[in-house]
């Protein structure tokens, strides 16, 4: 066994893998580790910009154990999860039928057509996303409820309730992340050696035989970084929220990332807001570990 | 006469001579091209919002760069991120010249010495309007808007005070002459019978979205005139208080005949509502006016007509509101100086009939005492009596406000929801706020109780 | 037969459903921005009107929306590229050599990409104002390096792992050094994979809003600050509103559009293999 590594040894040098990699680690290091460092003294200090003249001194831990008692914390938190634990499933079986439907020969005009239109959810701003929500949703003059309407429903003050305010965020998430599952789901069916799957088809007629076993092996490591990062961008959903509801009704659709946005940048506890964010990191980077765990051992191996 | 005043004035010089008033600024020379020569080729970086008092301006703007050769480069940014961006501005030592001042920040932006007291550019008479006359502001305005700890640190730019304006003839159909004089009126004969759920019509709506909207619009205009108010003498919470929570309780009770959704209601969907005919009677604020009256904006046409808001009993405390411009203090001296004559112009009794005429809401008295001023525009009246008397404290307008009116804009939309029960949600308000006020250090008599 | 042309039309009709979920939001928004205020706040919404081009006009009227997306191109652009500079010879170490700590140096790259702007913005803010680059392209570009890296290598390092290592060989037998072999062999061949994230860092750029709204005053505001910007609070309107969100959509939708067989492909090649 001793072949392999020798002619690798001649291949390159020792150093070499540090050239390829150093620029980029560089880079992160500048512009992503240096600030995220910065926040991490911040978070151990008293840090209100509005407040110059107290100065910013350190006080330990305190800003942790203001957030950790904070209920506001853990109410917006639990909201974000719901909020994840509603969309991400309705994404991914719709995206996982969007893409069996893709895959599946024959209608070719119609299939390009729609498999195009995936793209259109996924390049829309998503500040514009949540403009548009709020002209959907609108009770009097919104198209949701002509659209209940047509089906007998009653008009619903969407964004004026807090449950119909919830859904409505939850709507428009959906619209624009579905088509992005789909086409990673989509990538994934495609990798299937034709021949395989040609065989497999002949050998069964069950749709869902064919799918359990041949197609979905294929479907994990996309569906593991659909995980990764829709958990990461759902922590991190700001715009749309925003311009949509800006959190309200009440606090109905107050998500973790609005509320330390309101912290941070109207009542300007950048100390407080910066132990809420990295708690956040840590939650982030645990689920995304505990994700590739499950998932996607290719990586590890 | 200067160039500048002769066309930008045109209008006021028209109504000077028609009613032969004194004009201010025959008294004594100003000129203000001459002040102005030194500064030429400045430039000034102020934060503008997208409302009719800053269109007005920005009309007028022209005349002002022509005649002193000083450039101003407005942003426009909204209200909601107005105090996010000049913050950051200030605590960094960015570029804006110029502060734009909601009376609920005058204290932090005063403490925190982001702002320049008046005083010390209006002695130099090089560069002050002989006529600047502070006197002719309304002197609830320049308290409320421009003045801290007793220092006048900026002039009365964009001007409000709440009024009720009201549709008349929905007002009419229902047998009403005349608008609700009290609060207690509006609730009990006129609500009824204005509500019409089944055909959608409701008396009354009053703006509620979570936010400055919530605190201001909705929280504090139920305290004031029941005789409740936020905070006590000692800076401890007022609102368990048997005014305050009849107020609180009031607002509940008049939500029977709002539409519903109104806590996702911001002044848009109000104003709104009122000119497109679905509810009778809103309270908003003055600026409001150019859009109630626009037929591209509003189906109201006649039926439109403007009353003081509705008295209490604790009389007559409507909202107020507004904006004053002050020379910020990271400024270069230069630029400061420049900063000076602009802020001058902007709410001088010279151009104040001009202002006016473009949609703006002049802070000066002297304008509103022109008959055709006040027959024009029916805001005038009631506007000038809401600002007779008010309480400049009527939002708290120390440093602690931003995080104190989040805490109310939460809490307050709680409890409009039924989430948190009124009394619930004044205690959760009162224990929160009384925490930030702790932090504040101002119940350690480490700092002066103003507000 | 019958079953199986019944299947079709169940599959027609289901490829159908996909289109209109997909593009009814996008044409509700581009065709309110041809309706006037009246037809806006019809209620119910009017299907048939008569358009109106004064929206587009409004907008047009104002230098800012046209700098708007310019800046926005500038901006994503510039990251997109320097992201794809730095971020493919990284991918290309990580996919090709074995050294200690590997996956850990690939997780903590992608770790990046989990940081909430949030807690960046006012660190990055301070540090901008002392650099003196606030409100400019570079210090947008810098930032934004910070989410597109992390997708550049994450989608390079899957595709240059499915280039099979036989192709190397001849060439290394030529004497070809490493860079030559990852310039000459796997940056064409990893095209597809390199190609669909950039359009998701394009993307993710053109459409950021936090940073830009923290670190641009007026000088390089991007499209969705100028889009936000009408949201005043006092009236709204909508038509503007919705004409300037057609007119930012659109460019980043017809590229996408344009470079869609790619996506997918990349994608293909990039999550399995």
């Amino acid at each position: 066994m001793t072949t392999p590594s020798t002619r690798r040894r001649l291949a390159y040098g020792r150093w070499t893998p540090f050239w390829f990699l150093a620029p980029a680690v560089l880079a992160l290091f500048l512009i992503g580790i240096w600030p995220t460092l910065f926040a991490l003294v911040t978070s151990l200090r008293r840090y209100n910009i509005t407040r110059p003249r107290d100065g910013f001194p350190f006080i330990g831990l305190d800003n942790y154990v203001q957030v950790l008692t904070d209920p506001t914390f853990w109410d917006t938190l639990g909201r974000t999860a719901g909020f994840f634990l509603v969309v991400m499933p309705i994404q991914v079986a719709l995206g996982l039928a969007i893409a069996l439907m893709l895959h599946r020969p024959g209608l070719g005009m119609l299939r390009s057509l729609a498999r195009v239109s995936l793209v259109v959810p996924l390049a829309t701003t998503y500040a514009v996303v949540g403009l548009l929500g709020r002209l959907i949703f609108n009770r009097d003059f919104g198209v949701a409820n002509a659209l209940i309407g047509l089906f007998g429903f009653p008009p619903i003050d969407w964004l004026g309730n807090p449950t119909g305010a919830f859904v409505a965020i939850c709507v428009m998430d959906i619209w624009q992340w579905t088509p992005f599952c789909a086409l990673i789901f989509l990538s994934g069916l495609s990798m299937v050696p034709v021949d395989i799957e040609e065989a497999a088809r002949l050998e069964t007629p069950s749709k869902w035989a064919l799918f359990w076993q041949v197609q979905r092996p294929y479907l994990l490591p996309g569906f593991t970084a659909m995980l990764i990062l829709r958990s990461a961008d759902v922590l991190k959903l700001f715009d749309m929220v925003f311009t949509m509801t800006r959190g309200g009704p009440g606090a109905a659709t107050e998500l973790i990332s609005i509320y330390i946005q309101r912290v941070g940048f109207r009542v300007f506890d950048m100390g407080l807001a910066s132990a809420q964010a990295l708690l956040l990191l840590v939650i982030t980077v645990v689920l995304a570990r505990v994700y590739i765990r499950f998932f996607y051992r290719e990586i590890e191996a | 006469m200067n160039k500048l005043l002769r066309t930008v004035s045109a209008a006021a010089l028209y109504a000077v001579a028609t009613f032969a008033l004194p004009m201010p600024s025959e008294a004594a020379e100003w000129d203000i091209a001459k002040a102005a020569e030194p500064y030429k080729g400045t430039e000034l970086n102020v934060v503008f919002l997208d409302r009719p008092g800053y269109r007005a301006i920005i009309k007028l703007l022209p005349e002002f760069e022509k005649a002193t050769g000083i450039k101003v480069n407005y942003e426009i940014v909204p209200y909601e991120n107005t105090r996010e961006r000049e913050v950051l501005n200030f605590s960094g030592q960015g570029d804006l010249s110029i502060a734009l001042v909601d009376l609920v920040w005058i204290g932090e932006f005063a403490e925190n010495g982001w702002i320049l007291p008046v005083d010390k550019f209006a002695n130099d008479a090089t560069i002050t309007d002989p006529n600047l006359n502070l006197k002719g502001f309304f002197p609830l305005l320049l308290d409320a808007f421009g003045t801290w700890g007793g220092t006048v640190y900026g002039l009365p730019f964009d001007n409000y005070s709440g009024l009720l304006f009201y549709n008349q003839c929905m007002l009419k159909d229902a047998g009403f002459d005349k608008p609700p004089a009290t609060w207690k009126e509006l609730l009990e004969v006129y609500a009824p019978k204005l509500t019409d759920k089944d055909k959608k019509q409701y008396a009354f709506a009053l703006q509620s979205l979570r936010g400055e909207t919530q605190s201001a619009d909705s929280f504090m205009r139920s305290l004031w005139p029941h005789g409740g108010s936020l905070l006590d003498k000692d800076f401890k919470s007022n609102l368990l208080s048997k005014e305050s929570q009849a107020g609180l309780q009031y607002r509940q009770k008049l939500m029977e005949y709002m539409p519903p959704g109104i806590v996702s209601w911001d002044h848009a969907e109000a104003v709104n509502a009122l000119a497109q005919g679905q509810v009778a009677m809103i309270t908003e604020w003055s600026a409001f006016y150019p859009t109630l009256t626009d037929p591209k904006t509003s189906k109201l046409g006649d039926c439109l007509a403007v009353a003081p808001e509705p008295a209490g009993e604790a009389g007559r405390l409507p909202a107020l509101g507004g904006f004053s411009l002050a020379v910020a203090a990271q400024a270069p001296e230069e630029e400061q100086k420049a900063a000076w004559i602009f802020i001058q112009w902007a709410t001088s009794e010279a151009i104040a009939r001009a202002y006016v005429d473009a949609g703006g809401v002049s802070g000066r008295m002297k304008v509103y005492e022109d008959p055709q001023v006040k027959a024009t525009y029916k805001f005038v009246e009631p506007m000038v009596a809401s600002w007779q008397k008010g309480v400049p404290e009527y939002r708290p307008r120390f440093p602690a406000w931003p995080a104190v009116s989040e805490v109310i804009a939460e809490f307050g939309t709680k409890m409009m929801l039924g989430e948190v029960t009124v009394e619930g949600g004044s205690k959760e308000i009162g224990n929160r706020m009384e925490a930030i006020l702790k932090q504040e250090g101002y119940y350690d008599g480490k700092k002066k109780l103003l507000q | 037969m019958n079953p199986r042309s019944r299947g079709q039309i169940l599959h027609a009709l289901g490829l159908i459903a996909v289109l209109v979920f997909t593009i009814f939001p996008f044409f509700w928004m581009v065709s309110s921005s041809f309706k006037t205020q009246a037809d806006l706040l019809a209620s119910p919404p009017v299907w048939l009107f008569r358009p109106t081009l004064a929206n587009y006009a409004d907008v047009f009227a104002d230098q800012k929306v046209i700098d708007a997306v310019l800046n926005s191109l500038i901006v994503a652009l510039g990251s997109t590229g320097l992201s794809v500079i730095l971020g493919t010879p990284a991918a290309f170490a990580l996919a090709r050599y074995e050294f200690r700590g590997k996956s850990d140096l690939w997780f903590w790259f992608i770790s990046n990409r989990f940081i909430s702007p949030i807690v960046l913005a006012l660190p990055i803010y301070l540090l901008g104002l002392q650099l003196r680059i606030l409100d400019t392209h570079l210090v947008l570009i810098l930032v934004y390096v910070t989410f597109i890296l992390p997708i550049v290598i994450w989608i390079s390092t899957d595709q240059f792992r499915s280039i099979p290592r036989e192709l190397e060989e001849a060439a290394r037998l030529e004497g070809a050094s490493q860079f030559d072999i990852f310039r000459r062999i796997y940056l064409p061949l990893g095209l597809p994979g390199i190609a669909v994230s950039a359009i998701f860092g394009f993307i993710f750029s053109w459409n950021e809003l936090l940073y830009a709204l923290v670190l641009t005053r007026r000088a390089v505001q991007t499209a969705p600050v100028v889009a936000t910007s009408f949201m005043s609070g006092y009236e709204l309107p909508w038509g503007k509103i919705m004409a300037t969100g057609t007119v930012i959509v659109l460019p980043v939708t017809i590229f996408a559009l344009l470079v869609s067989r790619h996506m997918v492909r990349g994608l293909t090649m990039g999550a399995t293999k």
